[in-house]
């Protein structure tokens, strides 16, 4: 008799302690919703936003504003400077001389000069060498490489194309003689839509934001009220307090992911959903779990909101910057290497990428998946632990 | 307008500033770090791409050709595989970028004198990376082809081979990179990020100073004061411009001694309109304070109105002219590029007011609009 009253008493108070926590993620999401411009700016964050980044920002060289400068006036120069033409180059004309040229890049109207000298196509016709002088702006040193190699690859096409009509040989013949043809094939994005890949990383840049920065400005906005003493007072253990934050986080921030993935990624540019969905919400679930741990922990050592933003703006900015996203892991120094392995969300984005554009499954990712749930683990435990401390 | 009052406001803002030690460190130590970090973090050079390499040939010339590969410094070779389908998971779990595949009978071919096709597969999951590995692989390809060919005009007309080379590559291309002879990323990322840390920084220092005082209350006291709306908003200002303009003046710094970034302006001239550019993203801070009501709002509208133009629309990931027309709309309305084409010249390029005026006077308009604005839409008799 005596054990079954224990039995009930531990349902009971498990009973309670469950809807201690869903009162308190009440309260935290409905201090959420009374913030009419909060709200609009998460559901801007979520759509707006990301549409914004995924229409027209591209890192690929799109019809590079090109000017010539042509002191030969031959049929070869004309024919050489034609060959720039979209997707890669526009040309915009000619300009009477290169000062002219470099003032216009200078200025940054336009970004490449050609310069074709006098004698052009006679040097050519005698077998001599001759050079076409490009004059590129790399202030973007991507789009700089691109431009210099398709430029050398346009130069060198229309050398070896005049070069074969001259040994009497026309450009199909080149099936006929030792040579190479290329094939490329680019996997996961054929088209290079560029929009797939901005869109989704901004999908889980604005995970990340939210996560870290909504329960840290929760708690010290209990702080800074005074509310906390309420709380402390309250038959609510720490856990709970803590808890009951990050699921209002979560809450919003699903929401928030829903409304992005079906309404802009996949309903306006199309993203493909290779892989398996729910594999990408339980991921995103465990992700939002562990990187509220960061916004926990610096919710301990602030006291109010303006430091929590200039502390959530050091940790968000470089988390983004060494995601990967921008930057190849294997072109950067080794301490910046190993601070990306540090980021949660470098794996959070090749799981993101590889579970929607390349279909993976666990069985492909779970090497990235370990990695997050380590960190994350780590940062959480880490945060809890600050956070219980402190009201001792 | 009191100047006495003013002098009274800013000394009651400084001393807030600095009595809080967390946040006034912080205003100091974020934008170094930030500069630090992203100095070194956003290299945009594609070295050391992981590539293997299906040879299903084995010979001597399929060999020598995929030691065109391994020797580049662009590349980084990981092995021969004997299958496509070993390889095609590799992609996909990031172990590879791309791999190459040499045909059956590709030396063969070529000693037939025929043309053997060569297959790259590349992962094209980042656009720019892949459109820069297939820029790499097409030169190797290219040389390669063009030593065959060469190769084979010497043989067939009895020329020497620097001749027939002479015959098929009548043109060489002399490229020079302006402004920037090395086309060492950070050279040229190292003073955008000046352009990009002033945009991010001082918005949000003003405008969780300015609702720091709404959400606390403290706001009554001014509105039950003898103060004047310009008189408090100025006073309330000039610390976090203080601020932000020493911050400008330490990135300025380290772009040009920490990075090597060559200054070729006129100093005076740069330093007067990052004062101004300053200016104007705290008038962002200003006005966003103006309609929120809680500091979360505040970090959450300047994070996303600031960072996201910061890295998109203000030239330092792509030139504006490479932006969809809707895209580059955006661009034009907000400050930051205005500010990096100042930034870019005064540095890089060396020009100077000549050809930059019609940027700096939209900057000075657009500060004139964002203090405005914010004047009109501060009251101190707010409606509750």
């Amino acid at each position: 008799m005596m054990k079954l009253f224990d039995d009930h008493t531990v349902l009971l108070r498990g009973y309670v302690w469950c809807r201690q926590i869903s009162v308190l993620t009440h309260k935290e999401l409905f201090q959420l919703f009374r913030d009419t411009l909060l709200l609009f700016f998460v559901f801007y964050a979520f759509t707006g936003n990301i549409y914004l980044a995924g229409s027209g920002i591209s890192l690929q060289l799109n019809k590079a504003a090109t000017v010539v400068h042509d002191d030969d006036n031959s049929l070869a120069s004309r024919e050489l400077m034609h060959r720039f033409r979209p997707p890669y180059f526009h040309l915009h004309g000619e300009i009477a001389n290169t000062k002219e040229g470099i003032r216009l890049l200078d200025l940054g109207e336009e970004m490449i000069l050609l310069d074709i000298p006098p004698r052009f196509q006679e040097s050519m016709l005698k077998g001599e060498l001759t050079g076409v002088q490009m004059q590129v702006d790399t202030t973007n040193s991507v789009l700089g490489t691109l431009a210099a190699g398709y430029g050398e690859q346009i130069v060198g096409r229309f050398g070896l194309d005049s070069g074969l009509a001259r040994m009497g040989l026309s450009p199909e013949s080149l099936n006929a003689v030792p040579n190479l043809r290329e094939e490329h094939r680019i996997l996961f994005n054929p088209n290079q839509d560029n929009s797939w890949f901005m869109t989704i990383t901004e999908l889980l840049n604005m995970i990340t934001l939210f996560a870290i920065m909504l329960p840290a400005a929760a708690m010290a906005r209990e702080k800074e009220k005074g509310t906390i003493e309420q709380l402390l007072v309250s038959p609510l253990t720490p856990f709970q307090i803590m808890i009951s934050k990050v699921l209002a986080t979560m809450i919003v921030i699903l929401v928030g992911t829903m409304l992005s993935l079906f309404g802009v990624l996949q309903f306006i540019f199309h993203v493909p959903m290779r892989g398996s969905l729910p594999l990408l919400f339980a991921v995103t679930v465990l992700y939002i779990f562990t990187t509220t741990g960061i916004g926990l922990f610096i919710a301990t050592i602030t006291r109010n909101l303006a430091q929590v933003g200039l502390l959530t703006l050091m940790i968000f900015a470089p988390m983004v910057f060494l995601s990967g996203a921008w930057t190849p892991p294997e072109a950067l120094i080794w301490w910046i290497r190993l601070l990306m392995k540090l980021s949660p969300l470098h794996y959070f984005l090749d799981v993101g990428l590889g579970i929607l554009l390349k279909g993976g499954g666990l069985m492909a990712l779970w090497e990235p998946i370990l990695g997050m749930t380590i960190i994350g683990g780590v940062v959480f435990t880490f945060g809890l632990w600050r956070f219980r401390r402190q009201f001792d | 307008m009191n100047i006495k009052r003013i002098i009274a406001v800013v000394n009651k803002e400084r001393k807030e500033i600095v009595r809080d030690k967390l946040f006034f460190s912080l205003a100091f130590i974020l934008p170094v770090m930030l500069m630090i970090l992203f100095g070194y973090g956003l290299s945009f050079d594609v070295e050391n791409i992981p590539f293997a390499i299906i040879d299903r040939d084995h010979t001597n010339l399929s060999r020598d050709y995929a030691y065109h590969f391994i020797s580049s410094r662009y590349f980084d070779f990981k092995g021969y595989s004997p299958d496509e389908r070993e390889l095609d998971p590799l992609l996909a779990e990031n172990r590879l970028r791309a791999f190459i595949i040499i045909p059956e009978h590709f030396q063969k071919d070529i000693m037939h004198n025929r043309q053997a096709s060569i297959q790259t597969i590349i992962d094209g999951t980042y656009p720019s990376r892949a459109d820069i590995t297939r820029g790499y692989v097409s030169a190797i390809n290219n040389a390669f082809s063009m030593e065959l060919l060469c190769g084979y005009l010497s043989r067939l007309k009895g020329i020497p081979v620097e001749q027939a080379r002479a015959i098929l590559q009548p043109v060489r291309l002399e490229v020079r990179f302006l402004y920037n002879q090395s086309v060492k990323s950070i050279w040229s990322v190292a003073p955008k990020l000046l352009m990009a840390i002033l945009l991010m920084t001082p918005p949000f220092l003003t405008a969780l100073g300015v609702v720091r005082e709404k959400e606390s209350g403290s706001i009554l006291n001014i509105y039950a004061s003898t103060l004047s709306r310009s008189e408090f908003l100025i006073g309330k200002l000039m610390p976090y411009v203080a601020i932000s303009v020493f911050n400008g003046f330490v990135l300025f710094l380290m772009a040009r001694f920490l990075y090597g970034a060559p200054f070729k302006g006129d100093l005076l001239f740069f330093a007067m309109v990052t004062v101004l550019y300053v200016i104007c993203t705290t008038g962002i801070g200003l006005v966003v304070s103006t309609f929120a009501r809680t500091q979360i709002a505040a970090i959450i509208v300047t994070s996303i109105l600031t960072i996201v133009p910061a890295a998109l629309y203000s030239g330092v990931l792509i030139p504006i002219s490479s932006l969809s027309k809707g895209a580059q709309i955006e661009a034009h309305l907000m400050p930051a590029m205005y500010y990096t084409n100042i930034v870019l010249g005064s540095f890089l390029k060396g020009t100077g007011i000549t050809v930059l005026w019609m940027d700096v006077v939209v900057l000075a308009v657009y500060a004139f609009i964002l203090f405005t604005t914010g004047y009109l839409l501060f009251t101190k008799r707010p409606r509750t």
